[in-house]
Parts: C-alpha cells; structure tokens; sequence
C-alpha cells in the first residue's frame, strides 16, 4: 500500500477556532482522512511533540500552522514544523499577520505581566507572585516557556510557503485548497495567498456603492443602517474596502461592518495604514472651507473621535504585520520574564 | 543590474557648489561598495554643455541599465538629464536625479556630515532607480478647435481670439442675442463708457468680420453633453427653436406691428410689454427676433394666426416648424463663460426687496434708466413721480454670513456710476448712501468714487453691521430707510425709492454645467479653478478653462481679458499639426484588484477616473491625470499604482536610507 502524504495542524497562540473551521469541513473530512495520513494536531490527536520530533525532516507532506508567535514554545514549534514540512502553511489571521493576539504589541511584554499578574483591580496576590519560566517545588523544577517580548506572524520567525487568511478562513476556502492538493493542481508560486481573492470584501458585498462622502463616523450602536447602502457611506466604520475577499462579504450581509480578518488585499503591506489614509479622503470637507483653522480642526477632530481605538479599529487583525508591527523596538531573543 | 552613477559637483574641483561641501573622494569609496553600482563618475557642470556631452559619451560607452544622476534639484533639471539619457538610447524613467545640493550641500554645515547624508541619498537613489520602469510617453492627434460657452464679453472676447488664431469656434449661447449683460445695460463704470459701444467692435468681427477661424454661432443653444478630454472632446449641443431664420430674417421688425398679442416684458420689470414676435432687446444683436412659445397663441392656444408670417417680406424667415434639435461637435478645448447673477434679494427680508415697486435691485435700474426702458431712459417712481430721494444701500446681502459671505468686488463701483446717472437724469435728487466698506480699486475708479459723495445733493452714511439697516414700508406706501448708528434710536430717512446693491453670485449655472463639464464648484458656487492665483482660467480639468464671472465676481474688464487668457491657454496647449504628449508618470487600476469601492473617484482633482457601469471597476483616463498620487495613496485597495512612483519603489527608498 502506498503510503499516503502526511498532514499536520497545529496551534500556537490562537484560540482554536481554526481548528473548529477545519471540523466544518464536516463529511469532507473524510476525503481528508482518506488522502492524507494526519499526523499531528493537538487539539484532535494523541500525537506527541516527540513523535514529530521522531519524524524524519520534509517528511509530513503541508502543515497547516495557526496561532501567532507569542512564546518561547510557539518559535520552537514553528521551527520544528518548519524542519519537517515540505509545505509550511500560516493558516488564519493569527498566523498570517499576529491576529488578536498581536493587538498585545501595543505594550510590552513586561508590562502585560505586571497588569495582569499585579495591578489587576480584582487580584488577591499580595507576594506578587508572577509566572517564572523555572519554578522550583519539592517534585522538581517546573518549566513554562517563556513570553517573547512582541508577537509576531509565522513568516517572521520561519520561511513560510503559503498563506491562508481569515479568522479563522472560511471551510470552502480551506476545501478549495485541500481539494486542489489533493487533486495534485500546481500551488501557484510560493509565498501567494491561497484561499481568498485578490480583491477586497467590497468586490463580494451586495451592498451598494456611491462617491463616499462622510459626515460622520457612528458606531454600530448609533445607526440602524440601511441594509441596501455601502456601511461606510453610512458612517460605519467598514474596513472591508481594505480587507482581502474570499470570506463572501459575511459580516456586511448581515448589518456587521467588515472588521478586516482576511487581513491585507494583494499588493498592500499595511492594511491599517491603508484605511486610515483612504477614510482621510473620504471626510466630506465641503461644509468646512473658509471656516477659520482652529474650527476646522475642531470639526474633523469631533469626526476622528467617533474612533475610540485606531488600533482596535484598524490593525484588529494584522498589527505584528503591518509596518509598524509593535509599539516598542523588539528586543529579540530576550523574554518578558528575564526583564523582572 | 548595474547602476552607474554620476556626481555633479555644480563647480570645478573642490570649489564647486557641492564639492565645496561635500567631497566626491570621501563619497566614492561608499556609493563603489553599493551592491549594483557599477561605476561612480565625477563631472564639474552635468547641467552645461559640456557636462550633458561628457554624460553622454559616457553613457553610451558604458550602457548601465540604470542611471543616477547626485546633483541638484529635479525642479531644476530633471528634464535635462531625461534628455541626455533618451539621446544616448536610455529611457529617461531608468534615471534617478538626486538632490544632492539644495537637499544636502546647501542646508548642512558640516562637512563630514553632509557626506555621510549624500552616501544616504545616492544609496536611497540607487535601491528607488533599480525598481524603476521604462515608461514610454504616448502621441496623441488633437483637434485644434474650440468651444466657447457663453456670449458675454469673456465668451466673445476668447471666440474672437481663437478665431482670430485660425481656429474654427463653436460659440454657443443660451439666449437669443450677443453681448451677455452689458448690452442690457447702458454705460458702465469707470468712466461711464457707453456698452453696447464696447461691445459694438467685437460682435461686429464675430458676426460679420473676416476672421481667419469660422465662428459657428449656436444662439438659444445650451450644452447637454460633454465627453473625451483635452484634444478630443465630443459635445452635444441642444438648440430650442427660434422660429425666426436668422439667416434670412432682415429685422425689419414688421411682423412685431402686426403681432396681435402682447405680453408683460419681464426685462423691463414687467412695466412694459412685449409682443409675442419681438426683439429680446431693440439694438441687441443680431437683429433677428425671437418667436416665444410661451406667448404665441399657435403654441399656447393652438390658433391658427399666421399674422407674423402673412406681413413678412423675406420668404423663410418665420419658421413655425422649427424644433429643438442636438448637434454633435468635436472640439479640442472648451472656455466656459457663463456669466454670474445677483442675488435674491427678496432672501433679505430687511431689505424689503419685493414688496414694494420702488424697492428696486442695480439691475432694475439698469433697466429703469436705459433709453430703450420703460420710460425711455426717465427716472420715475412706479406711480410716475420724480423721486426727491434716492436711497443706495450698499452690501445688500454681501458680506453678511447669512446671505452672501464675499464682497462680490463691484458693486460700489456701480452704485457710484447709479448716483452719477440719477443726478445727471433727475439734477437735484437728494442721494443717501448707506454704505459699509466702500471698495474702489484700480487706477480709474477714484472720479466716480469723489464724484458719489462730493456732490451737492450727496450724503454718505455708515453703517457697520448687515442688521444696522432696514427699509420700511409703510401702509400708506410710504418710503423710509432705518439706520441703527449704535447710538440712541436709529435714524429714518423718508425716501421715494431705495436701491439695493445686491452681490453678484454665481446662480445655478455652474452647478448646472459643473455635472456636465466634471469641473467641480467651490464653496461659493463659483467653478473652482486649476489654482485661484497663478491659474484663474485654467479649470482642473485639462483643456477646459473658465473666464468671467463664472469664475469669480469680477468687472467687464477682468471678464475680457479672462477671455483672452482662456483663449491663450487653448491656444498653447492645442497647436494644429501638433500632436499631445502624455506624461506617463501616471496612475493606473489592476482591474482585478479593484472592487469598485469608489474611494478614488472624488478625491481626483482632475476627474480623471471614471467607474464602469457594468464591471463597477475604475479605470484612470491617463490624458487626463497629472500624476498627482492623491488616488493610489487613497485607495484602500491596493489596486491603483502610480507609474514611477510604486510602492516598491519608494519602499525601497526609504529603506536605503534607513538602513545605513
């Protein structure tokens, strides 16, 4: 019997919900299972970081890899996955471009220690005890890996092939892609975005559109929008204008705006910087010329402060990602609990 | 790829202007080193002569694939050195010009560190130049004619200069006469020149003249559609009938007698009447009348009256069958002057405008003193009276936030011509101005100024804010203007008539053409220009230009010589036999990246992007874009690059120089 190409799925700073996109392959599984031998995934098999370790390099055929790069163990996954993968996958918006969890970057790794583990206002923890990479019991020495002082996407710490978008990517797209393996289809060139489009969430959504001319900016609370009309046109921040398609426009369709996890379209680097600079052209000036400057300042300030996070709002999904990837310089290799 | 560089050192050795500062030794080992550069050559003048040939000679010795040139700024001579490249068989848009002076040798005072910051700026040139792409600039054929909208002094004045240049001219207008608003009115400030007389010159060329460009005249005619670009523009024109031939019509006026209904003649403040066949205005030309439809029985009633056509003596020239008609036109540049209107002044209710006869606006009294006006050139009240008084009010809406924000720059220029005429038509008429800010620039306006408030029978009142006066009517019909001085009660001065100097505004017909045209309005209504100082006639739109009051509020001598600036914009940008080069540093859509968001569509300034109605993809009209940026940075896509200055181009810039 031939054997069949390995496939493995692992997490690393995610919140499994790759994984539950992966079981919505539901029946589909099946012709997973029966082309593929799967190997590896913590969150459905026994298999053992030893056994992957046991496993000679390249020989696990494509590794769909989730979750960002947040810990010591994550980086050493990574590399370990990386070694042994013919085809290493950054599968999900984690993996692509640091997810949520790289909205982390806007502090330091200590400092997210300190407030979770001592400032929090519900804590009892008067010795101040935070988590140790080695903590000494009379059993012996625990070990727990150590925090990286930023988060970072899967191609910054290993070579990555392919990338998947998405939080977390939607089932047909992974089916598209796992069915064209199977069927042996040529991968396009290593690096290329599989499983999306090359445009925008706009270019799926039912919506209609018209010269974008704002007033001002609601949050989804203030407005019952028009189900008919462009979300943004209504004030709405939608970021689908700067979010690569290939999820079929969902959230938009059911009055949600595009909160931007399919992450960058083709071509841009840095999606929240993107939207920024197109929202600016959008802010309807008209009834501002000839106001005195400090009124007009005041005017768009009014508008601007209808955001209450630029980072939330605009790098939910890709800050570790985009050009400004952290707010503090990286320190590399040196981890938040050394800093203590 | 090998990138050979050029250091120019705007001087001979170390005395250069940048030699003086920066040492093209201490630079040389650093740029050699740069992973792609083949070579580093030293030259005194890059820019003279000399220096383009020895560029040159080198050049085509050496072959680079890419060029940067360290020297001064590409203001100055980037054009030069795209020269010298294209002559030695490089594209032009394979250079690199680096500002190595007046970004470096000029603002750094140490020497050692304006080396350090040349190295980074030829590194950063080096990594943009590779990412670089061979563009080519496109030829395309013209048509060297023009269309002018508007027959005022602006639209006549840029027709009779085109013309006068061999182009063919389609001037179209909206009413059934030449001359827009001055041969409506009779002398003019500053020197109380008669208009029609001004005017009389260059409609007599444009209607009759030998012009070397034939001058297609569309009277009662409006512009519908408007589409292509500078060079190559199709215009629809619209054209209601007239139903007088004014080909064959010899204006003797007979069918005017014979025309047995009258109707209220609105120009004349509805005091005289008109007939059904008439003149728009006696004198106005050409001398062809007009049959209105909304007064002629066979159109109102369905009659059968044929009076018009049994008297007249010319064979063809009543038309009872005419109908409205659209012509197609190719033009290659468009002047639209479609003039100005003043404003509502019944909006200021304080005013009173409205609601008495004897309340009356600067245009009705134009009207009201011309000799061809209801009481032949006589001033008199409604009711037939002499006035005693005359109040002008000046600023009547204008400079007032609620009404007109603007001085509309001309206003008490004719009211000091108004006082002028009612005291040389009606001696001993008392004239009260209400005036705020009196504006009388210019070198010729001060006669007319000393002569409105110098006079025996002239007294000038201030007033400071908008609400400071009112005109009262009272029920007997009486006259008073009110005058809050700030302190005590107001005076009131009894007149017999008030006039109002009301702001000139730009109406609906900017807005109106501005969908048609794609040239956008300002605040004020007004067209916007291609820049408000140095390009008043220049609309953002190539090939399109605005002159008059269409732009501005402005006098008869500004509208004319806006005329002939518009003219000559045409005439420079469209040579016959010439052909139009395309910069091709433009933008450009992936059409597979665009979603049809239309972020990029408002923010052109040059509306240049259009979005297709099916595909709802945008695509840029390179003809028409300037290479601005403004879209590819807007657009949150991804999808428009900037030819010459891509992402990865600039990416790669910024990363040389942050990389040391």
């Amino acid at each position: 019997m031939a054997t069949k190409p390995k496939l493995s799925v692992y997490w690393a700073a995610s919140c499994g919900g790759c994984e539950i996109a992966v079981a919505n392959l539901h029946e589909r599984l099946l012709d997973v299972e029966a082309a593929f031998d799967f190997v590896f995934c913590p969150c459905l098999l026994d298999t053992k970081k030893q056994d992957v370790e046991a496993m000679a390099d390249g020989s696990i055929a494509v590794t769909l890899f989730n979750g960002a790069i947040r810990t010591e163990e994550n980086l050493e996954m990574a590399r370990l996955l990386r070694r042994k993968s013919q085809v290493l996958i950054a599968f999900g918006a984690c993996a692509a471009q640091g997810g949520i969890p790289g909205l982390s970057n806007v502090s330091t790794a200590a400092d997210h220690l300190r407030t979770i583990y001592l400032q929090g206002p519900t804590l009892d923890n008067p010795e101040g005890t935070i988590p140790r990479r080695q903590t000494v019991v009379d059993e012996g020495v625990l070990a727990l890996p150590g925090l990286l002082d930023q988060v970072s996407p899967l191609a910054d710490v290993v070579e990555v092939d392919y990338t998947i978008p998405g939080c977390p990517p939607e089932s047909h797209q992974i089916w598209a892609v796992v069915d064209a393996v199977i069927r042996g289809v040529a991968l396009p060139p290593p690096g290329s975005v599989l499983g999306a489009g090359a445009s925008t969430v706009c270019d799926e959504c039912p919506r209609t559109r018209g010269d974008k001319r704002i007033d001002q900016l609601r949050r989804t609370w203030e407005i019952d929008p028009d189900p008919d009309r462009c979300l943004l046109e209504q004030g709405v921040v939608c970021v689908g204008l700067a979010t690569r398609g290939g999820c079929g426009a969902l959230c938009p369709q059911v009055q949600a705006p595009c909160i931007g996890c399919y992450g960058p379209p083709e071509g841009v680097t840095d999606q929240g910087g993107k939207m920024v600079s197109a929202l600016g052209s959008m802010i309807d000036i008209e009834p501002l010329k000839g106001l005195p400057e400090a009124e007009i300042v005041a005017r768009i300030d009014a508008i601007f402060d209808a955001i209450p996070d630029y980072a939330g709002c605009f790098y939910k999904f890709g800050l570790p990602g985009s050009s400004l990837k952290a707010a503090v310089a990286a320190r590399v290799g040196v981890s938040a609990q050394d800093d203590q | 790829m090998r990138v050979g560089v050029y250091f120019c050192r705007c001087g001979p050795g170390l005395d250069g202007q940048v030699s003086g500062k920066i040492d093209p030794g201490a630079v040389r080992g650093a740029v050699e080193s740069l992973p792609d550069v083949a070579y580093f050559e030293v030259v005194d003048f890059a820019c003279a002569d000399g220096g383009q040939a020895r560029i040159l000679e080198h050049l085509a010795a050496h072959r680079p694939d890419r060029v940067v040139i360290a020297a001064c700024s590409p203001r100055q001579h980037e054009d030069t050195f795209r020269r010298v490249c294209a002559q030695a068989g490089i594209n032009p848009y394979l250079m690199q010009l680096v500002n190595i002076r007046e970004h470096v040798a000029w603002v750094i005072e140490d020497p050692e560190r304006a080396v350090d910051k040349a190295i980074d700026q030829i590194r950063a040139g080096t990594a943009r130049v590779l990412h670089q792409e061979p563009l080519e600039a496109a030829e395309l054929d013209i048509c060297p004619d023009a269309l002018v909208i508007g027959a005022g002094p602006a639209g006549l004045k840029a027709a009779m200069t085109l013309a006068a240049a061999g182009r063919g001219v389609t001037l179209v207008e909206r009413g059934p006469i030449l001359g827009g608003l001055p041969v409506r009115f009779e002398e003019i400030f500053p020197t109380m020149e008669c208009a029609p007389c001004l005017l009389e010159p260059v409609l007599g060329e444009i209607l009759h003249g030998e012009l070397p460009g034939p001058i297609d005249i569309r009277l009662t005619s409006t512009v519908t559609a408007i589409k292509g670009f500078l060079g190559n523009f199709d215009v629809t024109i619209a054209t209601s009938p007239r139903h007088i031939s004014v080909d064959a019509c010899v204006g003797c006026g007979m069918c005017i007698e014979e025309c047995p209904t009258s109707v209220p003649n609105a120009l004349n403040l509805n005091r005289t009447t008109r007939k059904a066949v008439d003149f728009e205005l006696f004198g106005g030309l050409p001398n062809v009348p007009v049959l209105d439809e909304a007064a002629c029985t066979r159109f109102t009633e369905g009659s059968d009256c044929t009076a018009c056509l049994d008297c007249c003596p010319v064979p063809g020239a009543v038309l009872f069958d005419e109908v409205a008609t659209a012509t197609e036109k190719k033009v290659g540049a468009i002047v639209v002057a479609i003039g100005a209107t003043i404003y509502d002044l019944s909006q200021v209710t304080r005013l009173g405008y409205g609601r008495h006869p004897d309340i009356v606006s600067s245009w009705d009294v134009e009207r009201l003193l011309a000799a061809n006006g209801p009481t032949g050139g006589e001033l008199l009240t409604a009711d037939g009276r002499k006035p005693r008084t005359i109040a002008i009010v000046h600023c009547a809406g204008s400079l007032d936030a609620d009404h007109v924000p603007y001085c509309s720059a001309i206003c008490c220029q004719t009211a000091f011509k108004d006082a002028h005429l009612v005291e040389s038509k009606a001696p001993g008429t008392q004239i009260v101005s209400f005036t705020r800010t009196v504006v009388a620039p210019g070198k010729e306006a001060v006669d007319l100024y000393r002569h409105a408030f110098d006079g025996p029978h002239a007294v000038e009142r201030r007033y400071h804010h908008p609400g400071d006066v009112e005109v009262r009517v009272d029920a007997a019909g009486g006259l008073a203007v009110s005058h809050a001085t700030g302190a005590g009660e107001p005076e009131v001065t009894e007149v017999d008539m008030v006039l109002l100097l009301a702001p000139m505004v730009a109406g609906p017909g900017p807005r109106e053409l501005a969908g048609v045209l794609d040239v956008p309005t300002d605040a004020t209504g007004f067209f916007a220009e291609h820049n408000a100082r140095s390009d008043a006639t220049r609309s953002p739109v190539r090939g399109i230009f605005i002159a008059g009051t269409c732009q501005s509020p402005m006098d008869i001598q500004g509208a004319m010589t806006q005329g002939t600036a518009a003219a000559g914009h045409a005439l420079s940008e469209l040579v016959a036999g010439r052909t139009l080069r395309v910069d091709p540093a433009t933008a450009t859509v992936a059409p597979d990246r665009c979603s049809g968001c239309r972020t990029c569509v408002p923010v052109c300034p040059y509306q240049a992007i259009d979005v297709d109605g099916w595909t709802l993809k945008a695509s840029v009209n390179s003809v028409l874009c300037a290479g601005c940026g403004t879209c590819v940075a807007a657009c949150p896509s991804g999808a428009i690059a900037g030819h010459h200055f891509t992402d990865d181009a600039m990416h790669a810039e910024i990363e040389a120089v942050l990389h040391a």
